[in-house]
């Protein structure tokens, strides 16, 4: 059976629901005998949903069309 | 005050050359510290080229050096070569027309330009300087884009490119060098001839056809000597690769015919190095000599200029040392000089070359470099209005302004930190776009090309900020152990007002180091597939995979306190 560093190490495929079926299989084995790594599993899945879900970094959408004008005005300027 | 003053001199002594050269110690020189030999070859040249007195005035020299930095769009090299008094006499335009030409498109220089040079009076004694003088400032111009130094506070504030309205050349001259007559023949025990023939067991003919300087060849054979021949730091092999990618990437047809004959003296088959120039991705070396040449190529003097972005982080991921990433650096300055050299002088392959540059590889439109380029990529959204602004139509960049605005200030702002800021630089993002978008050969994606700029852009800028130093940070970290092992609450983010939320995740993301911070950002926050990723960070997919997934692991710490459920630990909860 895999240890949770080898477990740790080939999660993010597993994760990205991309791990092929032999590695995946083994992964769920040992998810299956691991409380630990179930924790981290899925603590890991709500990080991932709770920063792609936040807007921490994105810019209004009111201030889209500014930076538009500001960029084509200042290559307008820069044109000979 | 004494002993502040010896400090000082004991600062400056392995300099000294430097000191004579410029006033002062350049920052480019400081950064490169680490390896004394390799200031020490770079003196050398700098002082038998640019400090020795020869044909050409010091003042005809900077100004060359000036239009090489502006070829190559160095701010930085412009700067340190500013000192002098820029006038141009009428009697050098010829002189300039040509240096310009030999730094911007140096394939297609041919008789024809040395003809006319010797029509305006100047004698192969002259040409040979100009063409000595433009190969130094490629190599310092390569260091600066790869180190970018802070401007030295010497020198006045650095003033920004002119452009060089060179016309991009169409007609390409095919004559035969050598284009200068010989200089005297060296002396049976001349030390850099026996310094060639040890160790490449012949006397390249470009270095025989520069006679008329016979200092100049001693400077070359010790830059060599101090920077391909050591063997503490890289391998000579994987020097020598570099050598043939930058030569590959520079059409340059002698030096890759001479340095794959010189790899096969060091047992590597013509098979393998052809493969290097063929794609060097599929040869035979290790992922982290890949990674190496990934980077190593954006350096490459290519027919219209210098590719920005040179990052340090693949690099240290893979496991190479400050030093080793200096030397690599040195190794791609000292090609674009030599390749210079030898398309200024026409020197002809010393072997039978296997792949010859032609007309068709010289043409700039069919990318920078077409042996190592991939296919135009497909069902890019932004390919037709790409095309229109490539066409002359500024007015369509606006559209791609606004479908892009936000995905670029997101990478702003998650590697900043600074909201302000990143609008800012969000705007001198596109500038640059549209500045390059000429060079933009679509292969990827518009918005992956976008996004590179943006994380070079935004890395630059956090460069500037804190000391070039922090390069001896940055190893790979042991492997992550995650030490938070509690339950989390099912809907954890409900336990939060929307603004605590969106502190708490600023708050972790911008915690993170920068090399996972920026794959967090492009895959979790601005939702760029892998493959984009990769493709913009410069880095395979398994990197990228393999940072995410630190990085998210890294985020989870930081948000676990705030997420855990409370009840009692499990009492299997441990790490096995």
């Amino acid at each position: 059976m895999l240890t949770c560093a080898e477990f740790l190490a080939e999660f993010g495929d597993y994760l990205e629901e991309e791990a092929s079926p032999e590695i995946r299989a083994r992964l769920e084995q040992h998810l299956h005998e691991c409380k630990t790594c179930q924790v981290i599993v899925d603590s890991t899945r709500k990080t991932i949903r709770f920063v792609t879900d936040c807007d921490s970094f994105t810019l209004a959408a009111d201030q889209v069309e500014p930076i538009v004008k500001d960029v084509m005005k200042r290559i307008h300027e820069k044109k000979p | 005050m004494g002993g502040t003053l010896a400090t000082r001199n004991e600062q400056i002594d392995p300099f000294r050359g430097l000191v004579e050269a410029y006033g002062f110690v350049p920052n480019l020189f400081r950064l490169q510290k680490k390896l004394p030999r390799v200031i020490e070859a770079e003196q050398r040249l700098i002082d038998a080229i640019v400090v020795r007195e020869s044909g050409l005035s010091r003042r005809l020299k900077d100004c060359l050096l000036r239009i090489v930095a502006s070829a190559q769009g160095s701010d930085y090299c412009r700067a340190l070569h500013a000192q002098t008094d820029s006038n141009d006499g009428e009697e050098d335009a010829a002189l300039l027309a040509f240096a310009n030409k030999l730094a911007k498109y140096a394939p297609w220089i041919c008789k024809h330009d040395i003809d006319v040079l010797r029509a305006s009076g100047f004698d192969d004694s002259l040409i040979l300087d100009t063409v000595l003088t433009v190969a130094l400032g490629q190599l310092l111009c390569t260091l600066a884009n790869a180190l970018r130094p802070n401007p030295d506070s010497e020198l006045p504030a650095p003033t920004s490119i002119e452009a060089s309205g060179l016309p991009e050349p169409v007609e390409l001259f095919e004559t035969k060098g050598p284009y200068l007559q010989p200089g005297p023949p060296a002396a049976s025990n001349f030390p850099p001839y026996a310094f060639f023939r040890e160790q490449f067991g012949f006397v390249p003919k470009l270095f025989q056809e520069q006679m008329l300087r016979p200092d100049v060849v001693e400077a070359e054979s010790h830059t060599l000597a101090q920077i391909l021949i050591p063997e503490d730091l890289l391998s000579r092999v994987a020097k020598e690769h570099v050598v043939l990618l930058i030569s590959t990437a520079n059409l340059n047809t002698y030096f890759v015919a001479v340095h794959g004959q010189i790899l096969a003296t060091l047992g590597v088959s013509l098979e393998d190095s052809n493969q290097i120039v063929e794609d060097y991705r599929r040869a035979p070396i290790s992922p982290a000599e890949v990674a190496l040449l990934d980077e190593v190529r954006k350096l490459a003097c290519r027919p219209g200029g210098m590719e920005a972005g040179f990052d340090l982080a693949p690099l240290q991921a893979h496991g190479f040392s400050n030093p080793q990433i200096l030397e690599a650096v040195a190794m791609a300055a000292v090609t674009n000089f030599l390749t210079t050299v030898q398309a200024g002088l026409g020197a002809v392959p010393d072997f039978l070359p296997r792949r010859v540059f032609t007309r068709k590889d010289l043409y700039p439109s069919s990318g920078p470099s077409r042996l190592i380029s991939d296919a135009i990529s497909p069902n890019d959204p932004d390919a037709a209005i790409v095309v229109r602004v490539q066409g002359g139509d500024t007015n369509a960049f606006e559209e791609l302004v606004r479908r892009h605005s936000r995905r670029v200030f997101g990478t702003l702002a998650g590697l900043l930190g600074n909201l302000d800021d990143a609008r800012d630089v969000t705007q001198d993002v596109f500038l640059k776009a549209f500045e390059h978008i000429g060079r933009f050969q679509r292969r990827s994606k518009f918005s992956t090309w976008l996004t590179s700029i943006a994380i070079n852009t935004g890395t630059e800028l956090l460069r500037q900020r804190k000391p070039f130093e922090s390069l001896d940070e940055g190893e790979e970290e042991a492997e992550f152990r995650p030490r938070q092992i509690q339950s989390w609450a099912n809907n954890p983010e409900q336990a939060l007002a929307a603004s605590q939320r969106i502190d708490l995740v600023r708050e972790g993301v911008l915690s993170l180091p920068e090399k996972y911070r920026v794959v967090v950002l492009l895959r979790d926050i601005n939702q760029v597939s892998t493959e984009e990723a990769a493709a913009a960070l410069g880095l395979s997919i398994p990197a990228v995979k393999a940072r995410l997934l630190r990085g998210r692991l890294m985020l989870r710490e930081s948000l676990a306190p705030y997420f855990i459920r409370i009840e009692k630990r499990s009492p299997d909860a441990d790490l096995r």
